[in-house]
């Protein structure tokens, strides 16, 4: 459903943040990229969803196919049009306006008002947190109330594809339950899902297909349970290893590593 | 007792004139984070378009106005197009450097299509003054201030309630989200220029409606500045109240202390305000604190 063909993405011509990468969500998937900080994840999603112009970045090379058509350097716009709404990192609510205000800006394409209202109900019915705090000012939501409504929000759009940028990030345990359920539920209603995350555990277990990213590149991918038995990935992502102590990162080589997950 | 009523009233109609302008700067400022210094100059601008249809062209209200705010509307339009739409991503410096040049070629461009002469501006409110007991009211204001009101709340309407009017809010609070949503920013930012230069074109019809208009009537920015900062650049509501209160400070200030102090300082005491918010609160008084939630 989605393809990125050796997507090169550069900001202000001169920084290389996305260096060739191949990968492919298919429908009714989640998917996942995960990697450390300064990997190129959120660029990555940022060049899917064409939304790094403010950032001076582009699309350099390669193809991002959207079914069979080409998406590249298309406006926002057209993107959210054809069925992809981009959740971005850092819970960014429209914090002046209330909760509903806010959703009600997510299905802002939807020209008919009853549809959009309809849209509305069935959001409050899938996220009845929300449904509590309609009239409330985003800004003053906790955080997690924040990325349940900025789900919500792209939900409101009528999106095949989802993709959502770091929604744990920052958040309590309980809270990052409550996310991960509802992307769960998302996942069961028929959304595709490409997810970012530090958080691997979490992205692996409700992920089908996970790519793993480093320093613009993917270094390896694969099922998630072949990701949650790989040596390094459970090493390096999920803070475990065999010895039972989390070492540093830095102390493997990096070609040691590479020939591991290239072999 | 009636004339310092006399002085506080008149005083707020003006200063409601004075947040009519700052509407069409606040609008544009939503938008496109551009502080637009030429705003008096789209005030000039408009009310010599207004001129030359219902005094030079001699056309009846009902026509002059209607194509004096379309022609307004082109040109916001065009404002945006030549100056600012290939400007998209340069610093907030950047752009202000290119409304003052605006500011210096829109005067230039109005002192030469219609002189330095002082012109009369038609009567476009019935020109006696209403008087009621002790109160004496020119009716340009009290019409003006009816009508600055009703702007503001439908503005607040349209911004909150609208489809089109939501779309622009998100813009204003950041460029990257509502692109995200699929919201054109470009396409905000001219409807925004569009409508900060028609509101322009109304404050100028209010201020000036049986007066005289030159070129320095665009002093009437500088005096919605402090309105503008004093409401905190983003609220609608919030510049009817600082209108007020800054309108009501300088006619009672014109009322009494210049001519105990034989000097004008009503006309300076805006500007001491703007610079004491600046100083205390520089977010404004009901603007769009930064809410921040860690
Ligand atoms: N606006 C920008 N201008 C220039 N370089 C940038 C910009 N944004 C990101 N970069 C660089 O691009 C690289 C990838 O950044 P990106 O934000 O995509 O990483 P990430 O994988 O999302 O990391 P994190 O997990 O910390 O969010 C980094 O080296 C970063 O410094
Ligand atoms: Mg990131």
């Amino acid at each position: 459903m989605l393809t990125l063909n050796n997507v090169e993405v550069m900001y202000s011509d001169v920084i290389l943040a996305v260096k060739g990468i191949t990968l492919t969500v298919n429908k009714g998937q989640c998917v996942t990229l995960v990697g450390g900080n300064g990997a190129g994840k959120s660029t990555t999603l940022k060049a899917i969803s064409n939304v790094i112009g403010p950032e001076d970045g582009r699309v350099t090379s390669g193809t991002i196919l959207f079914g069979d058509r080409r998406i590249d350097n298309r406006e926002p716009s057209q993107i959210v049009a054809a069925g992809i709404v981009h959740v971005m990192e850092g819970r960014k609510v429209l914090r002046h306006l209330t909760v509903d205000q806010n959703l009600l800006v997510g299905g802002h394409m939807e020209r008919s008002g009853r549809e959009v209202r309809r849209r509305l109900e069935s959001m409050y019915e899938l996220i009845p947190r929300l449904a509590q705090l309609k009239t409330r000012t985003a800004g003053y939501l906790s955080g997690g109330e924040q990325q349940l409504l900025v789900i919500g929000r792209a939900m409101m759009a009528n999106p095949e594809l989802i993709m959502i940028d770091e929604p744990s990030l920052g958040l309590a345990p309980l809270a990052i339950e409550e996310v991960f359920n509802l992307l769960s539920h998302l996942k069961q209603n028929g959304i595709t899902l490409l997810l970012v995350e530090q958080n691997s555990s979490a992205a692996l277990s409700i992920a089908d297909y996970g790519y793993v990213m480093e320093n613009g590149r993917i270094v390896l991918e694969g099922t998630s349970d072949e990701l949650r038995n790989n040596e390094d990935v459970r090493e390096f992502y999920l803070g475990l290893n065999v010895e039972g102590e989390r070492k540093s990162y830095r102390e493997i080589k990096h070609y040691k590593r590479r020939k591991r997950w290239l072999g | 007792m009636g004339e310092f009523l006399n002085y506080t009233v008149n005083g707020a109609l003006i200063g409601l004139t004075y947040a009519l302008v700052a509407m069409g700067f606040v609008v544009i400022y939503r938008a496109s984070k551009v502080f637009n210094l030429a705003q008096g100059e789209l005030v000039v601008l408009g009310g010599f378009i207004v001129w030359l249809m219902m005094i030079q062209l001699d056309l009846p209200l009902i026509i002059g106005l209607p194509i004096a705010f379309l022609c307004a509307g082109i040109f916001g339009f065009l404002i945006d197009r030549i100056f600012f739409s290939r400007m998209a991503g340069q610093s907030v410096f950047a752009m202000v450097m290119v409304t003052i040049g605006l500011m210096i070629l829109l005067r230039g461009v109005v002192l030469v299509a219609f002189g330095a002469q002082v012109r009369q501006f038609p009567a476009v409110f019935p020109v006696f003054p209403v008087i009621w007991g002790d109160f004496l009211i020119p009716q340009a204001m009290l019409y003006g201030g009816v009508i600055t009101v009703c702007v503001a709340l439908g503005l607040a309407w349209f911004f909150n309630r609208t489809r089109a009017g939501l779309r622009m809010t998100a813009v204003a609070e950041d460029h990257q989200v509502a692109m995200s949503l699929g919201i054109s920013v470009r396409r905000s930012v001219i409807i925004a220029w569009i409508m900060g230069s028609m509101l322009a074109t109304l404050g100028a019809i209010i201020f000036l409606s049986n007066r005289s208009i030159s070129f320095i009537t665009s002093e009437i920015g500088l005096l919605a500045l402090p309105v503008a900062l004093l409401a905190g650049l983003e609220s609608i509501a919030g510049l009817i109240l600082a209108g007020i209160l800054i309108g009501i400070v300088q006619g009672l200030a014109a009322g009494y202390l210049d001519p105990a102090l034989g000097a004008s300082v009503s006309s300076v005491l805006p500007f001491v305000i703007m610079l004491m918010i600046l100083f205390i609160r520089p977010t404004g008084m009901f603007g769009w604190k930064t809410i921040e939630r860690v």
